[in-house]
């Protein structure tokens, strides 16, 4: 199956002049179409969407609303799966796979961050952050260990008792960055991360994600509209009517 | 983790899942006193029964089959040399509390005084017997059989129902209460009564027996053995309701040896031997054991359960037994729909979260059990309401003295909610509760389970 894989990627997925080699990439995608039937109109969400992410980098997915960007992170998120083409996760073709097995993929290799936070809110930040260690067979001495970890990173250590409810926006995107990040994914996916947050706080999101991808050597893929968020040596997509657009 | 957000949830959603609660708790909390009133019927009139008539019964072989048509065929012959065998054996020595022969008879009962005459259905008993009988409490429920008054009479006395005794035309002189005399007129009296007077007035010495006695005293006339009719003069001792009307209005109960005397003059004849068990549980053992030393002897008689001879028993407790699954099932209905309503109403509520729980790569299973969770939790909490306050309100009417007159007795039984004497039931109710809650909880936890996980976190 990878050997029918055939780059170049470089020209889809690495935009202007963002775009660096592609070295090591985790992710690849190829001729990714998505369709939906709407009452009676078959919709095109994305049209033959071909690209890569690559390892330890942070892309971007631009583009207007309805764009279809929200649509090509689901499908590379796993939570979706395309009409046709072919997605590719670390040399494993996963577009097809069952419900069970995507959900055992995912729960090894991909975080998610959610635009409205998606804490679960009976539940302490510690176990927020601890939940997704549900999956794994860890001591939940151990997960405990590790989700105050990850919430100390964010900076969230000494809230570590208190429920969603109880903080604020940027705070609760934070924990949903550190319940992400602590499984050690192979990459993170953020829809619109910051676009229930003020300009200063998505800046600092932006930033502490760039931050743990450094140090976690973790791909990032963050949907925004928002072009202004986009840091210098990242990756962009840019989607335009459910095709890669060139800049 | 599951049973930490479950139950978070549970109090998140506290008044909904108290109301839920609720409607488990008053569905279960009817089941428990319908199934402690079953309880208690269940205890209650077998342990009447058992103290009028034991929990084993001896008879010829083929008289439950043909003995009606011609009782003098399947009596038990030397019944006392039968009882002797019986009690010699050490394990039936231990076991057996009373052994004791009864005499199954029919007549015609006539009183000069009142020129009544009619025919009579009766027993001989031994009054001694009879009354040790009545003592019977093997479940220690407290129930108690009055004795029958025969053992404080002579042995001509008789005990006859209230019925009887109004045909005959001596409520008054009994002083029965609720019980008055009416002039009988010879017209409704059945066909095959008769006057017999003059046949009791020839009877040498009848006549005699009536002098110096002030009670109230009948004339009975059965058919020996032979063929023969005989006739004695018993005096009334009482009389005491019976719970059939028919039986009622022709009861009479007499001592063993009248009847016997009555019947089959010297023989020592029987038509059953009653025996009792101390303890229950042992029963079936015991009628083992009691048809081994009846076949080791060569007799031809054989032992049944006194709910093989009187089906009443299995009846009574089989049409509320019906009837306890009827309500059973209607309250299962009701708690289902109730379950079914409120998982549904939390999973509408957290379409978003669960999407989420499917994103972070949990299977549709984890999803699933996380609301069945919370389904038991609420099921639990149903059925503590339920067994807590069945336990207060059986206390209470059990405290408060209420009677009912089941259908196999004449006097009325106190009612006994038994809501915790049979542990396993009970266990049971509860645990159909909290089953109940979780197979409500299916169908609308697979539906949140095969939600789809992209349109499930676009929801608001």
């Amino acid at each position: 199956m990878n050997s029918a894989y055939n780059p170049p990627f470089e020209h889809d997925a690495h935009i202007g002049s963002f775009a660096p080699l592609v070295e090591e990439p985790v992710v690849r995608f190829q001729n990714l179409t998505k369709t939906y039937r709407m009452d009676r109109v078959q919709v095109t969400a994305l049209a033959n969407v071909s690209g890569v992410i690559a390892k330890a980098e942070t892309t971007f997915v631009t583009g207007p609303s309805g764009s279809g960007k929200s649509t090509l992170l689901n499908i590379i998120g796993m939570l979706d799966q395309p009409s046709s083409g072919t997605l590719t996760i670390l040399d494993q073709d996963v577009s097809r796979l069952s419900d069970r097995d995507a959900a055992d993929f995912r729960a090894r290799h991909i975080g998610f961050v959610f635009q409205s936070f998606n804490l679960i809110p009976v539940l302490s930040l510690r176990e927020n952050v601890e939940f997704p260690l549900l999956n794994r067979k860890i001591a939940s001495r151990a997960r405990r260990a590790k989700a105050m970890e990850y919430l100390d990173a964010v900076g969230l250590a000494e809230f570590v008792d208190r429920r969603p409810g109880e903080i604020s926006g940027g705070q609760r995107q934070r924990v949903a960055i550190a319940r992400a990040l602590v499984t050690e994914p192979t990459m993170v996916i953020a829809d619109e991360p910051t676009a229930n947050l003020d300009t200063k706080t998505s800046r600092d999101i932006i930033a502490l994600l760039d931050r743990m991808k450094s140090e976690l050597s973790t791909s990032i893929v963050i949907c925004t509209h928002d072009t202004s968020l986009i840091t210098p040596a990242s990756a962009v997509i840019n989607i335009v009517d459910g095709q890669t657009a060139q800049e | 983790m599951i049973w930490t957000i479950a139950l978070r949830n549970v109090v998140k959603n506290a008044r909904r899942s108290l109301t839920t609660g609720l409607a488990i708790g008053v569905g279960g909390l009817a089941a428990l006193l319908f199934a402690g009133f079953v309880t208690s019927i269940w205890y209650g009139v077998q342990t009447s029964m058992i103290q009028q008539q034991g929990n084993l019964q001896v008879y010829r072989n083929g008289y439950l089959e043909f003995g009606a048509a011609n009782p003098d065929e399947y009596t038990i012959k030397d019944w006392d040399r039968v009882v002797s065998l019986l009690a010699a054996d050490p394990m039936l020595a231990e076991e057996l509390a009373v052994i004791t022969p009864r005499i199954d008879l029919a007549g015609v009962a006539g009183n000069a005084e009142t020129g009544n005459s009619k025919t009579f259905i009766g027993s001989g008993v031994v009054p001694a017997e009879i009354d040790a009988m009545s003592g019977w409490d093997g479940w220690q429920i407290g129930q108690v059989t009055p004795a029958s008054g025969l053992a404080g009479g002579g042995p001509d006395s008789v005990i006859v129902g209230v019925g009887m005794a109004r045909m005959m035309g001596l409520c008054g002189a009994l002083n029965v209460a609720d019980c008055s005399d009416r002039p009988v007129d010879a017209a409704d009296l059945a066909g095959e009564e008769q006057d017999f007077s003059a046949l009791v007035a020839e009877e040498s010495g009848l006549a005699d027996q009536s002098l110096g006695n002030d009670q109230p005293q009948l004339n009975l006339m059965a058919a020996t053995s032979s063929g023969v009719p005989n006739i004695a003069r018993v005096v009334i001792e009482a009389a005491e309701p019976q719970a059939i009307r028919a039986v009622d209005n022709a009861f009479v109960m007499m001592h063993f040896e009248q009847a016997r005397s009555l019947l089959y003059g010297d023989s020592q004849e029987a038509t059953a031997l009653m025996l009792q068990v101390a303890n229950p549980e042992r029963v079936d053992a015991v009628k083992t054991r009691v048809a081994e030393v009846l076949d080791q002897a060569g007799l031809d008689l054989g032992v049944y359960h006194f709910t093989e001879v009187d089906p009443t028993f299995d009846r009574i407790f089989g049409m509320f037994t019906f009837m306890f699954i009827v309500v059973s099932a209607v309250l299962a209905i009701v708690i289902v729909f109730t379950i079914v309503n409120t998982i549904s109403m939390t999973v509408v509520e957290r379409v978003k979260e669960i999407g989420t729980i499917r994103a972070l790569g949990f299977r549709k299973g984890f999803v699933r059990a996380l609301f069945l969770t919370e389904s038991v939790i609420i099921g639990m909490i149903g059925a503590a309401i339920a067994l807590g306050s069945a336990v207060v309100l059986s206390n209470l009417v059990n405290a408060s003295g209420l009677q009912w007159t089941p259908p196999s007795n004449a006097t009325p039984l106190t009612v006994q909610l038994m809501v915790l004497d049979n542990p396993v039931f009970t266990a049971a109710v509860v645990g159909a509760l909290v089953f109940l809650a979780m197979l409500a909880a299916v169908l609308p936890t697979f539906k949140a389970a095969n939600l789809n996980i992209v349109e499930s976190l676009q929801r608001a």
